[in-house]
C-alpha cells in the first residue's frame, strides 16, 4: 500500500516538476522574478535533499516526508520498471507541435525537456556573471564534456577530441589544413582529394573552397543505390579510387561518410579506410554526422586519421554541438579552428574552446545528456537498436503498402530506412522531391525527407514510369515515435496516388 | 518605478522599462562594472530568445524552410538602418567581431597566395588591437607572407591629435622601401585600454596614403558610441550586437561596402550557400541556434522604451561612467587614462601605484582577488611605465556604466581599493 501511495506522489509531483521547467517564461511579470530567485533558493536546499531522497527511495517501505518540489529528474525504484516510461517520454518531447508525423530526426535531431531545461541553466549562469563563468568554469565545463565523449568513442586521449559547432565545422577545420599544404608546397598542383558522389552538400562545397581553390583535384567515387550489400559499397570504392588514381596523382585526403545523408545508407567505413591505406591514401576523414547514437562508434578501429559526429542530431543534444577526433599525429597539430581567437596556437581542443563570445552551453550539458540516455533500458545502445528494428519495420510496412521496396537491406539501414515512393508520383528532379515534401508537409502534417533518384547511365526513362521508383522518403525513428506516424505517411502517400498526383501538377 | 510613460517614434505609448526586473538574474552580490567584456541581456530579450528557441525544437523543418532566412533578414535590414548603411547585402551577421576578422583576413590570405598581393605587403594595427585580432593575422598573414606593423599608441592619452600623429607615423614607415599597405585594422573603441579612436581621420588618411583596404574593428561601438558607416567611409567595419546592444550571446553585424570584393569574401564555415554571398552563407553555416540574432527586434523595441532610446542610453551611460570615473580618481589620488571626450560608456580609471601592478598577470590576479573577495568585477589594465617615470600609475581599471549600474557600483570599488591601499595589500602577496 505504501508503494503504491509513493508511485502515485511520484507521478503527480513528476508531472509539476515537469511543468515547472516546460512552462515558457510569461514577459514582463513579476511572477518571473519570483520564479528566477526561488529556483535559485531551491537549488541550494536540493542538494541537501538529495541525499535524503535517495536513502528514501533506496527503501521502498520508507514513507519519509516528500517536499515536492524536490524529485530528482531520475527516479530509481527499486522494482523492474524503473526505466523512462512511455508517459514520461512524451512528456519529455511534449514540446514537438502537436500533429506532425516527425519522421525526420536525421536532418536537424531532437532535444528532450530535460536536456533544454539544464541548458537553461548553464545559459543563466553565464547571464548571471558571465566574467566568473569564463574564468572558472567554462574550459572545466567543455573538458568534462570531451573526456565523456573520449570514452563514449573508445579514443586513446582526450587530446584528441575537440568540440566544434557541427561536421561543417569540422569540414572547415581539415579541409583549410589541406589548402594550407598547397599553399605552402606541401602538397603539389593537382594532388587529389576523394569524396563520395552523395556526399554531403556543405563538405562538396568545402571541398571546392579550400582544396579546388588552392589547386587540388578531386575524385568523386560513385557509390550504387539502390545497394544490397556491403560488398558492393567496397568493390565500388576500390575501383572508383583506382581509376582515380590512374595517371600516377597522389591523393592526400579521401573524405567517406560513415552514414550517408541522401540516400541514407551505413557504410562500411572500416573496409573502406582499409583500402584507403591500402592504396597509399595519406589521410582519412570520416564525415559521421549521424553515427553517434545511431551506429556503434569505436574510432580505433575503424581506424581514421579524422572522425566528426554532430551530437544534436542523435545524441539529444540541443543545436548545436559535435566532436573532431583527430588522431594523435604531428598533422593533427597543425589543426586550427578558423575563427581565430588568443587560444591560437594551443591545441584544436583548446582553439575550439573558446572563438570568442558566444554561448557554448550546448556543450555543457554532455554530462547531462548521458543521465538521460541512461534512463532508457540498454542505454544508448538499447535505444540505437530499437530504433533501427522499428526503422526496419515501419520501413518493410511502407514498402509492403505502396508496392516498393527498400533502398538498403535492414543492416545497411542506422535509424534511418529509405523506403521507394510509389512511381505514379513521377518524381523526376530535386526540385520534384523538394515540392513533394512541401506539399506533405503543408496538406499531410507529414515531415519526411524525399530523395531523387536519377536515372543511372543506359537506364531507359523518358515516359515509361511503369515500376520505376524513382523517389525515397528518408523515414527515422527516434524515442518519440509512434506507429501512428508512419500510418499517416502510408496514408498520405496512398492518397496522392488514389487522387492521381503526379509532382508536376503540385502547386 | 520609471515615473512618466514616454512616446516611441510611431507615436503610442509604453512604460519605460523596470530595470530592476530587467536584469534580476544578473548575480546581485556582484558590483557588475564590466559590461564592456561579456555585455548583458535583459529578462525581455532572453525571454523573446526562448520563444524563438522553442519555435525551432518544435518543428525544426518548418522552421528552417519558412522562418529562418526572412528572420534573419529582418534583423540585417534593422542594422543597415540604424548604421546607416546603403544595402542590406552590405550587412551580414556573424557571430562576433573574431569571427567577422577571420573572414576579412581569410580573403587577404588568398590575395596572397594568387600573387595579388606580394610577400612582405603589410598589415598595419593599432598595438592595442584585440588579442584575438593579432593572432588572426599571424594566423592568416603574416602566415601568407605579409608584414605586420604595430602603432603604438601612447597611453595615457590626452587627445585626438596624439593618436593621428602616431597613426602617420606608422602609415610612413608602412611604406617604407616602396612597400604597400594592403590592409589597416583599425579599432574604433580600443578593449584594453578603452579610448574612442577618431577613426573617420584615421581611414582618410589611409585613403590618401594609398592603403588598399581598411578594417574597423568596433566590437564595442553598437550601442556606445555614434555609428555611421557611410561616414567613417572604411571598407569594413564589424561591432558586436551582445556587448553594448542587449542581444543575448551571441550576434554581431559585418558591414562591408558594396564593392568587386565584396563578392570574393566567405565565411570559413563552407555550408551548401557557398556562393551565394557573404550575408546568405553567413546565414547558415550547418544547424546550430540562431536564435541570438533573431532577437534584433524585440531588443529594438526594449531600447526604445528608453527616453531618448539608444542615443539617450548612450548618453546617460557616458555621462555617468564619466562621473564615477573622476569620483573615483578623487577618492584614490590617481587620474583618467583619457580625458572624458575619448571615453565611451567606459572609462580608465588609475589605481593607486602602492598596490604594485607590476605586470599583465598582476592586473589578473588583482581582478581575481577583487571578484572573490569583494564581489567587484571590473578588468584591470596593466601598463609598462616609460624609462624615468617617479612611481608611475601602472594599473588601471576598466569601469563601464550600463543602465543597471548604480552609483554603489562604484562606491563598493572605491571602498575595496581603499582597503587594500589601508591594509598595504599589493600584488605581490596575492596569490595566483
Amino acid at each position: 500500500m505504501n508503494l503504491y501511495l509513493l508511485l502515485l506522489l511520484v507521478s503527480f509531483v513528476s508531472c509539476h516538476q515537469h511543468n515547472q521547467k516546460l512552462e515558457p517564461l510569461a514577459q514582463g511579470t513579476p511572477k518571473r522574478r519570483r520564479w528566477v530567485v526561488e529556483k535559485r533558493e531551491k537549488k541550494k536546499k536540493k542538494k541537501k535533499k538529495k541525499k535524503k531522497k535517495r536513502e528514501q527511495m533506496e527503501d521502498p517501505q520508507a514513507n519519509g516526508d516528500h517536499n515536492h518540489n524536490h524529485i530528482p529528474k531520475k527516479l530509481k525504484l527499486s522494482s523492474p520498471s524503473s526505466f523512462i516510461s512511455d508517459s514520461e517520454i512524451r512528456q519529455e518531447f511534449a514540446h514537438h507541435q502537436l500533429g506532425i508525423a516527425r519522421i525526420n530526426n536525421g536532418s536537424f535531431g531532437s532535444c528532450p525537456a530535460s536536456i533544454i531545461a539544464a541548458q537553461k541553466q548553464w545559459q543563466l549562469r553565464f547571464l548571471q556573471q558571465p566574467d566568473d563563468f569564463f574564468f572558472n568554469h567554462l574550459q572545466n565545463g567543455i573538458l568534462r564534456s570531451r573526456t565523456l565523449i573520449t570514452s563514449l568513442i573508445n579514443a586513446d586521449h582526450v587530446d584528441e577530441v575537440s568540440i566544434v559547432d557541427n561536421a561543417t565545422t569540422a569540414a572547415a577545420i581539415v579541409l583549410q589544413h589541406v589548402g594550407w599544404a598547397f599553399a605552402e608546397g606541401r602538397f603539389q598542383k593537382g594532388d587529389a582529394v576523394v569524396m563520395l558522389h552523395c556526399a554531403f552538400q556543405a563538405v562538396k562545397k568545402s571541398i571546392e573552397a579550400y582544396v579546388t581553390r588552392a589547386g587540388g583535384s578531386v575524385i568523386v567515387v560513385q557509390l550504387p543505390f539502390p545497394v544490397h550489400s556491403d560488398q558492393e559499397i567496397i568493390a565500388e570504392f576500390r575501383k572508383g579510387l583506382a581509376m582515380g588514381k590512374a595517371h600516377g596523382r597522389k591523393v592526400r585526403l579521401a573524405i567517406i561518410d560513415h552514414i550517408t545523408s541522401m540516400p541514407c545508407v551505413v557504410i562500411p567505413v572500416r573496409e573502406l579506410v582499409q583500402i584507403c591505406r591500402e592504396e597509399g591514401v595519406e589521410q582519412v576523414f570520416v564525415d559521421a554526422a549521424h553515427a553517434i547514437g545511431s551506429v556503434h562508434v569505436d574510432v580505433k578501429e575503424i581506424g581514421a586519421d579524422f572522425y566528426v559526429s554532430n551530437l544534436h542530431k542523435w545524441f539529444f543534444c540541443p543545436p548545436s554541438v559535435a566532436f573532431l577526433y583527430c588522431r594523435k599525429s604531428p598533422i593533427a597539430l597543425d589543426l586550427h579552428h578558423p575563427v581565430v581567437s588568443h587560444e591560437y596556437g594551443n591545441g584544436l581542443a583548446i582553439e575550439s574552446a573558446w572563438i570568442g563570445t558566444r554561448d557554448y552551453s550546448s556543450q555543457l550539458v554532455v554530462p547531462d545528456v548521458l543521465d538521460f540516455v541512461n534512463r532508457f533500458e540498454g542505454g544508448i545502445a538499447g535505444i540505437r537498436k530499437r530504433n533501427h528494428d522499428a526503422v526496419v519495420r515501419m520501413g518493410e510496412l511502407l514498402a509492403r503498402a505502396w508496392g516498393t521496396h527498400l533502398g538498403s537491406p535492414p543492416e545497411m539501414c542506422p535509424s534511418m530506412a529509405m523506403v521507394g515512393l510509389p512511381s505514379s508520383l513521377r518524381i523526376s528532379s530535386d526540385d520534384d522531391a523538394l515540392k513533394l515534401r512541401t506539399h506533405l508537409r503543408d496538406h499531410f502534417e507529414v515531415e519526411v525527407p524525399i530523395y531523387y533518384q536519377a536515372l543511372k547511365d543506359g537506364e531507359i526513362g523518358g515516359d515509361n514510369w511503369d515500376g520505376r521508383v524513382a523517389g525515397y522518403a528518408r523515414i527515422s525513428h527516434q524515442v518519440y515515435n509512434t506507429v501512428d506516424d508512419y500510418l499517416k505517411l502510408r496514408d498520405a502517400i496512398n492518397q496522392l496516388v488514389k487522387d492521381g498526383v503526379t509532382c508536376n501538377n503540385l502547386p | 518605478m520609471a515615473s512618466d510613460d514616454h512616446h516611441i517614434p510611431n507615436g503610442s505609448t509604453t512604460t519605460p522599462p523596470d530595470i530592476q526586473f530587467e536584469f534580476a538574474h544578473h548575480d546581485p552580490a556582484i558590483a557588475r562594472i564590466n559590461n564592456g567584456s561579456f555585455g548583458s541581456c535583459p529578462s525581455s530579450v532572453i525571454s523573446a530568445q526562448q520563444d524563438w528557441q522553442l519555435k525551432w525544437l518544435q518543428q525544426p523543418d518548418d522552421f528552417y524552410f519558412n522562418t529562418l532566412k526572412p528572420s534573419i533578414l529582418k534583423a540585417r535590414l534593422i542594422i543597415r538602418d540604424l548604421i546607416n548603411a546603403d544595402h542590406v547585402e552590405e550587412i551580414s551577421i556573424v557571430d562576433n567581431a573574431t569571427t567577422a576578422a577571420a573572414i576579412v583576413l581569410q580573403h587577404v590570405t588568398w590575395s596572397f597566395l594568387s600573387s595579388q598581393f606580394q610577400p612582405g605587403d603589410a598589415a598595419i594595427i593599432l598595438h592595442y588591437a584585440y588579442g584575438a585580432i593579432k593572432k588572426s593575422l599571424q594566423a592568416y598573414v603574416a602566415r601568407a607572407g605579409g608584414q605586420i606593423i604595430e602603432v603604438k599608441l601612447p597611453f595615457p592619452v590626452n587627445s585626438d591629435e596624439e593618436i593621428i600623429q602616431e597613426f602617420g607615423k606608422a602609415l610612413e614607415l608602412g611604406r617604407m622601401n616602396g612597400r604597400k599597405i594592403r590592409l589597416a585594422l583599425i579599432d574604433h573603441i580600443t578593449s584594453m585600454p578603452s579610448v574612442v579612436i577618431p577613426v573617420k581621420e584615421l581611414v582618410k588618411m589611409c585613403r590618401e596614403e594609398d592603403v588598399d583596404q581598411i578594417f574597423v574593428d568596433g566590437a564595442h561601438a553598437i550601442g556606445c558610441v555614434d555609428i555611421d558607416v557611410k561616414d567613417i567611409g572604411a571598407d569594413y567595419y564589424t561591432s558586436n550586437l551582445h556587448k553594448w546592444f542587449f542581444c543575448p550571446p551571441a550576434v554581431a553585424f559585418l558591414h562591408c561596402k558594396k564593392s568587386d570584393i565584396l563578392n570574393q569574401l566567405h565565411h570559413p564555415v563552407v555550408s551548401h550557400e557557398y556562393g551565394n554571398g557573404l550575408a546568405i552563407e553567413s546565414s547558415w553555416i550547418g544547424t546550430r541556434d540562431y536564435s541570438a540574432q533573431l532577437v534584433v527586434p524585440e531588443v529594438m523595441d526594449f531600447v526604445n522604451r528608453f527616453d531618448g532610446g539608444i542615443d539617450g542610453i548612450k548618453k546617460r551611460n557616458h555621462e555617468k561612467v564619466v562621473e564615477m570615473a573622476i569620483m573615483l580618481a578623487k577618492a584614490w589620488g590617481t587620474h583618467l587614462g583619457v580625458p572624458p571626450q575619448m571615453c565611451s560608456s567606459m572609462a580608465m580609471v588609475g589605481l593607486p601605484a602602492c598596490l604594485g601592478i607590476f605586470s599583465h598577470s598582476d592586473g589578473l590576479k588583482l581582478r581575481a582577488y577583487l571578484r572573490d573577495c569583494f564581489k567587484v568585477e571590473v578588468p584591470i589594465y596593466y601598463r609598462e611605465p616609460e624609462k624615468g617615470e617617479h612611481t608611475p600609475i601602472t594599473g588601471y581599471a576598466r569601469i563601464s556604466h550600463q543602465v543597471y549600474n548604480t552609483v554603489e557600483d562604484y562606491y563598493k570599488f572605491r571602498d575595496a581599493v581603499n582597503k587594500l591601499f589601508n591594509d598595504g595589500v599589493t600584488c605581490a602577496f596575492l596569490s595566483d
